[in-house]
């Protein structure tokens, strides 16, 4: 048995290591669904390798189009592999954050309007 | 499997959203009755370890890389599919907005298809074979694999209804591809299984735990 608190420094630590290794060490083959979309648009076989200029034709007609502050998980070329690991640090430490604010905020909530209506 | 927004047209995705939110009210209710303050560090680092493990794409030869999903992990560790659908949908939309991992307009259906069909499967396959063989291990092998591959194939079916890809070669690819992934997935989700009941067995689920320990207690 560990306490409250390691259990979430380990864990946020586990966490980022899995992170930083991953900006290192993750394939940059396409991953499944892009490799999928690959197939059907003649870029690949199905069991042939990625050709590294193969890219994924998008159709955006009617489509919704958004761009992320931070798109593939990098802070820009300027940045390189520092961008990577600031940006899956933020993102882990940001999931994080948002469920226990998010379970804070339901339990204040359900705290304000009690389920069976008596106050 | 993160569906991009130039995938699906946007009313197709909007009814995946509506789907959606009916699973995210669901788990929204989840959290406020069965989450107690003892369990939330172990939900909110269940959240972090899914994040940062879908941002590593294993090799899976083939030219195809993959992550894992943990949506059958999350499900058997807090005993409940719902569980999954709250710590993936908040996780997809970090992911979505902050880094434009998966689509906006197609987000509601990422979450349907690794929140929810991968955290029911994950869930009920689990508890299915656990009954049937007793060991927690296999049952959970499975179930994670089953996890990764079965909501591939959904996403395979909602691409072939919006015209992106064709029914059998989608099929074939994503349900190759990822019964692959769903190996590595099975073996991670059983030693995050062992390491989380090694550390801490008080806030685990007691349908992970071998049958004799529950008799016991």
């Amino acid at each position: 048995m560990i306490d409250n608190k390691t259990l979430i420094v380990g864990g946020l630590i586990i966490a980022i290591l899995v992170g930083v290794v991953a900006v290192f060490m993750a394939s940059s083959d396409p991953d499944g669904l892009e490799s999928t979309a690959l197939i059907i648009q003649g870029g690949k076989t199905l069991t042939g390798p990625t050709p590294p200029d193969a890219e994924i034709v998008e159709n955006m007609e009617g489509k919704f189009a958004y761009s992320a502050p931070m798109p593939d998980y990098s802070l820009g070329e300027g940045m390189g592999s520092m961008g990577g690991i600031l940006a899956i640090i933020g993102g882990t430490v940001l999931a994080f954050l948002v469920v226990i604010g998010l379970v804070y905020a339901l339990k204040i909530a359900g705290k304000k309007n009690p389920p069976n209506g008596v106050q | 499997m993160h569906i991009p927004d130039a995938f699906i047209p946007i009313w197709q995705g909007a009814i995946y959203w509506i789907i959606a939110l009916v699973f995210v009210y669901l788990s929204l209710r989840w959290a406020k009755n069965e989450l107690n303050e003892e369990k939330l560090p172990l939900v909110a680092v269940l959240a972090a370890g899914i994040f940062a493990l879908q941002s590593f794409n294993l090799p899976v030869s083939m030219g195809t890389s993959g992550h894992l999903v943990g949506g059958a992990l999350v499900a058997i560790i807090l005993g409940s599919p719902f569980a999954a659908v709250f710590i993936l949908t908040l996780v997809l939309i970090v992911q979505g907005i902050m880094f434009g991992d998966g689509g906006i307009t197609t987000m509601g259906a990422n979450i349907l298809n690794m929140g929810v069909v991968g955290g029911f499967v994950g869930f009920y396959s689990f508890k299915g074979l656990k009954a049937a063989t007793g060991s927690m291990p296999v049952s959970a092998f499975i179930a994670a694999w089953l996890a990764c591959l079965i909501p591939a194939l959904c996403a395979s079916v909602e691409l072939w209804l919006a015209g992106t890809f064709p029914l059998q070669a989608g099929m074939i690819a994503m349900g190759l591809y990822h019964a692959i992934i769903g190996v590595v997935e099975g073996v991670i989700t059983v030693a995050a299984i062992y390491l989380i009941v090694s550390v801490r067995p008080d806030m685990v689920d007691k349908g992970v735990m071998p049958a004799k320990v529950g008799a016991v207690a």
